[in-house]
């Protein structure tokens, strides 16, 4: 027996890979997302260096407004004297901690809703689905400022769990369809009929075929969460502790050097469209390896 | 007759949904903590007009006769008084309507139609050059961070270029001088509105033109594609006249789906440009804590986006016989 049939799970993760080493738009976001993390990670190294590398508290005590890039500040600083490529490196890391927390959460909330909606039917059903279908027309970013007005300040993972609460709609219907089609297959029957338990046959026997499918939403789930964060930020309704680049950008904006400091209006934005584009373009390479159909289009021409 | 009922079961949906929208917000401002008199009665005002406008508002009384009233006062067009402008609320937002409806129609219809063209040049060159610029560039330009573009935009063509103006929708100049007639107002405001109206634009086409191309592609695959070339009709008929249109149908789904994206694109829009809608209303009024215009340019956006998912489901079901709901 071979390692791979020993490990099923390794082994379809394997065939999967195999696949998606043949998309080009898979191997870039992939690369670009490497990058990205290695920026996260590199966060941490400009703060040891010196205390002025700070992104939120340190202050370059020789500056006293923007100054260009150059050799202390490899990006240039903000109006405060504060070095902008360590702001940038710590908005890798709130960018990375947001969405995927947020799509974490979207994501446990759409395939548990979705497979009971799916599994239960009836009342329960509709129920869950006309719930879903109002959240799903909201737009999240006004309902995150709604609620700024009402609570005051949000801080991050206030935002977060809104963000998740309201992104659930979308899996939770994908998964219930799954759920109905898979309801009907023989082995859900044998499973009812050797006498399992509603939650056994949810949990056992239907998440592991409704997974992948939720894996995939979680690409384009972490971007959006990413987006509504970076755009409320610069509203100026994000969390003042955070440095994230839409903080950035709202530093720019309303401090009014978005004409006169390129250096400090163009890295904060790229980042957030870049990391945007790269995590769509990891979720069609995945589209393609859970979708035969588009794989099959791909192969004949 | 069917698509009668499905028009009036999705309206009867539509006003279900506006009902329990109002409810939570009505629960929100009431509970949520804080004083819930400090936020829909003006700290500026003299008491006496501050105790009248409580009793009009029923915040004196217990919080189920607070929700008939609130009701009541929906329906009776009473939103409360702004605090910032110090005008009713309901004059404010009906003002506003229009200038967010202009802009927000004109770039779904415009980057859904340029989406659909394109996308059908490009699953007509799949695979070729065509089709990697046209594809890569949606790519590109539909994860563009919107706000971000809005600011490259004024930046490049109204700082450097100085070829269109910085913020809002009219030039005070044209509108005040007496001589200037419709048109002139008119060309005025199209002026204006280049600037976010691209913006918008940018961000939305390509997410259409992905589509379209998928879904071209798997029109055409069908059955009466391959009878239309086997009648020998040329292949610019096929394309134009029977892959076409059915593969226009999804486009015109996404279009409702992603109606709140584009509502959440439509407000950040506003508030770079200063465009006078109710997107920047809303957060106007949310950084000046200004309760009642917020709640009300809330519950009005929450309106537009309802009804506007009617019509494209309609349009949907008038466009496609083959679905009946």
């Amino acid at each position: 027996m071979t390692v791979r049939e020993r490990f099923p799970l390794l082994n379809s993760f394997l065939d999967g890979w195999s696949i998606f080493k043949q998309s080009l738009l898979g191997r870039i976001g992939l690369v670009l997302l490497i990058l990205f993390a290695l920026m996260a990670v590199c966060s941490y190294i400009p703060p040891l260096i010196d205390p002025m590398y700070n992104p939120m508290t340190g202050v370059d005590p020789a500056i006293t407004c923007c100054t260009p890039p150059g050799m202390r500040h490899w990006l240039g600083t903000d109006f405060m004297g504060r070095d902008i490529l360590s702001q940038l490196l710590a908005g890798a890391r709130v960018a990375f901690m947001v969405g995927i927390s947020a799509a974490v959460m979207s994501i446990v909330l759409g395939v548990a809703i979705g497979m009971t909606a799916g599994y239960m039917g009836r009342f329960i059903d509709t129920l869950l689905m006309r719930l879903a279908d109002m959240i799903m027309v909201m737009p999240t970013l006004l309902v995150v400022l709604i609620l700024a007005a009402v609570f005051g300040q949000l801080n991050i993972w206030t935002i977060v769990l809104i963000i998740a609460l309201f992104r659930w709609p979308g899996v939770s219907r994908i998964i219930r369809g799954q759920t109905l089609s898979l309801k009907q297959r023989p082995f859900i029957e044998a499973a009812k009929v050797a006498g399992a338990s509603h939650s056994r046959i949810i949990f056992q026997h239907i998440m592991p075929n409704v997974l992948p499918l939720a894996f995939l939403f979680m690409t384009f789930r972490v971007t959006s969460a990413i987006i509504t964060e970076a755009a409320l930020a610069f509203l100026g309704f994000g969390d003042p502790g955070t440095v994230s680049w839409g903080m950035m950008l709202q530093w720019v904006w309303k401090t009014g050097h978005m004409f006169k400091a390129p250096y400090w209006l163009l890295p904060p934005g790229i980042c957030i469209s870049l990391i945007t584009l790269s995590f769509y373009m990891l979720g069609r390479a995945m589209d393609e390896v859970l979708d035969p159909r588009l794989r099959k289009e791909d192969q004949t021409d | 007759m069917e698509l009668r009922k499905y028009i009036g079961r999705r309206l009867v949906q539509v006003v279900i949904i506006f009902f329990v929208i109002l409810t939570v917000l009505f629960l929100l401002f009431r509970l949520a903590p804080g004083d819930p008199v400090s936020r829909m009665v003006d700290p500026d005002m003299t008491p006496e007009d501050a105790h009248r406008l409580k009793v009009e508002l029923g915040l004196d009384k217990p919080l189920g006769i607070q929700y008939l009233v609130y009701l009541k006062n929906f329906f009776t067009g009473h939103f409360g008084y702004s605090f910032h402008y110090g005008e009713p609320v309901v004059n404010i937002i009906w003002s506003r309507l229009p200038n967010t409806v202009l802009l927000f129609t004109t770039s779904i219809i415009l980057s859904a139609l340029v989406g659909v063209f394109l996308g059908k040049i490009a699953s007509w060159h799949k695979g070729k050059k065509t089709d990697s610029i046209l594809t890569i560039g949606a790519l590109v330009t539909h994860t563009l961070f919107l706000p971000w573009l809005a600011l490259i935009m004024i930046w490049l063509f109204s700082y450097k270029f100085g070829w269109f103006p910085i913020t809002g929708m009219i030039s005070e100049d044209v509108w005040l001088d007496p001589d200037s007639g419709f048109i002139a107002k008119s060309l005025d405001v199209m002026y204006h509105m280049v600037l976010p109206l691209s913006t918008l634009f940018l961000i939305h086409f390509g997410a259409y033109l992905l589509i379209m191309r998928s879904s071209m592609l798997e029109t055409l695959k069908e059955d009466y594609i391959l009878t239309a070339r086997a009648k020998g009709l040329e292949e610019k008929v096929i394309r134009d006249h029977h892959a076409a249109p059915n593969a226009a149908l999804p486009v015109v789904t996404s279009v409702g789906l992603s109606l709140a994206f584009s509502i959440n694109g439509g407000a950040l829009t506003e508030t770079v440009f200063t465009w006078p809608g109710i997107g920047r209303e809303l957060v106007f009024s949310v950084s000046q804590n200004d309760y009642p215009l917020a709640q009300a340019s809330f519950l009005l956006i929450a309106a537009v986006v309802l009804v506007s998912n009617v019509v494209v489901d309609v349009l949907y079901a008038y466009l496609d016989p083959r679905i009946r709901y």
